[in-house]
């Protein structure tokens, strides 16, 4: 119950870093939307997690609810890395053209 | 007459790059220097040879890695009508009389690109650990990421190509990689090629096992980017 509270605390800091971010148009519309569905999903979770477990015994898993969480956190941070590393080669290869164009110049 | 352009990278060269450049500039046209944002004097050492109109020196602002100042060298290259590029490195390594047996086959035209190799010849003093480990691994993992090839070399930095081959590749790899990438380009645009026997002269231990780590690093990552 305790570790549920302090998800639930950590992610309405989240949620209202959130909104603060939104407030002083430091995020877009689209990233704004992603963030929100995601921790209100994070939040959901938290919340039904006793169902996420009872649906997990269901399914024939024996994993707890919150351990299948923790992997799923795993998986989609190492999805970010990624997206990170896609989105930092782009700006290094523009780098690399504008470089180039300036050197022949 | 084919018109030789030589392209060499520099970073960091102020102790050779004038002396190869004079070493350069007896066996071709003209000689392209792309300065990478050298932090030591490479520039002003350029400056004081005052070489005549027959070497140009493009200036990275940002430091972009070897694989990318040969492309900007490959590009000013073809802009001003060269037949055949080469690539050499700046740092004394190699020699520049072997550009006659890099470039021959080209004007033979028995070869749209050449590769100079360190094994076809007794005379380079390769490092061991480079020979007998760093190599044969290199070797390996350009087989797993280009296809099966003879190339005994694949890491060798001298090496010549037409100027068609050099518009019809694109070197993408900015650091280290270019190698692999270059080859690997070659060899799936389905252009002849051949190795050459080259001297190496080794004044430092030259790419290092961590080189070989992150050029491995930089293949896989392009190749799931790709």
């Amino acid at each position: 119950m305790i570790q549920q509270i302090l998800a639930i605390i950590i992610i309405l800091f989240f949620l209202s870093r959130l909104f603060w971010q939104k407030k002083r148009q430091e995020l877009g519309k689209a990233e704004f939307t992603f963030w929100l569905i995601f921790w209100l999903c994070g939040f959901g979770a938290i919340i039904f997690i006793k169902k996420i477990d009872l649906l997990l015994v269901d399914l024939g898993f024996s994993a707890r609810g919150i351990d299948v969480l923790f992997y799923m956190a795993v998986i989609v941070l190492f999805y970010f890395v990624l997206r990170v590393r896609i989105r930092l080669e782009r700006i290094e290869k523009n780098i690399t053209v504008l470089t180039r164009q300036n050197a022949k110049k | 007459m084919l018109k030789i352009v030589c392209v060499i990278p520099a970073w960091n060269e102020e102790k050779s790059i004038v002396y190869v450049l004079r070493d350069v500039l007896r066996y071709v046209d003209t000689v392209v220097v792309v300065d990478d944002a050298s932090i030591d004097n490479t520039l002003i050492a350029l400056k004081l040879a005052k070489f005549s109109d027959n070497v140009k020196v493009l200036k990275h602002v940002v430091n972009r890695g070897q694989g990318a100042s040969l492309q900007t060298g490959n590009e000013y290259a073809l802009e001003i009508g060269a037949d055949i590029i080469i690539h050499f490195d700046a740092d004394n390594q190699f020699l520049a009389s072997e550009i006659t047996d890099v470039v021959k086959p080209l004007i033979d035209n028995e070869a749209d690109v050449v590769f100079g190799s360190r094994f076809l010849s007794k005379k380079s003093n390769i490092p061991f650990f480079k020979e007998k480990v760093i190599l044969p691994i290199g070797r390996i993992v350009n087989r797993i990421v280009m296809g099966e090839n003879n190339l005994t070399d694949p890491q060798s930095g001298f090496r010549a190509m037409n100027a068609n081959v050099a518009r019809g590749i694109t070197i993408e790899q900015d650091r280290m990689a270019h190698c692999s990438e270059i080859i690997s380009k070659v060899i799936r645009s389905k252009y002849r090629l051949k190795e050459v026997p080259i001297t190496v002269f080794y004044n430092e231990f030259g790419q290092k096992f961590s080189g070989g780590v992150n050029i491995i690093k930089e293949l896989i990552f392009n190749k799931i980017i790709s």
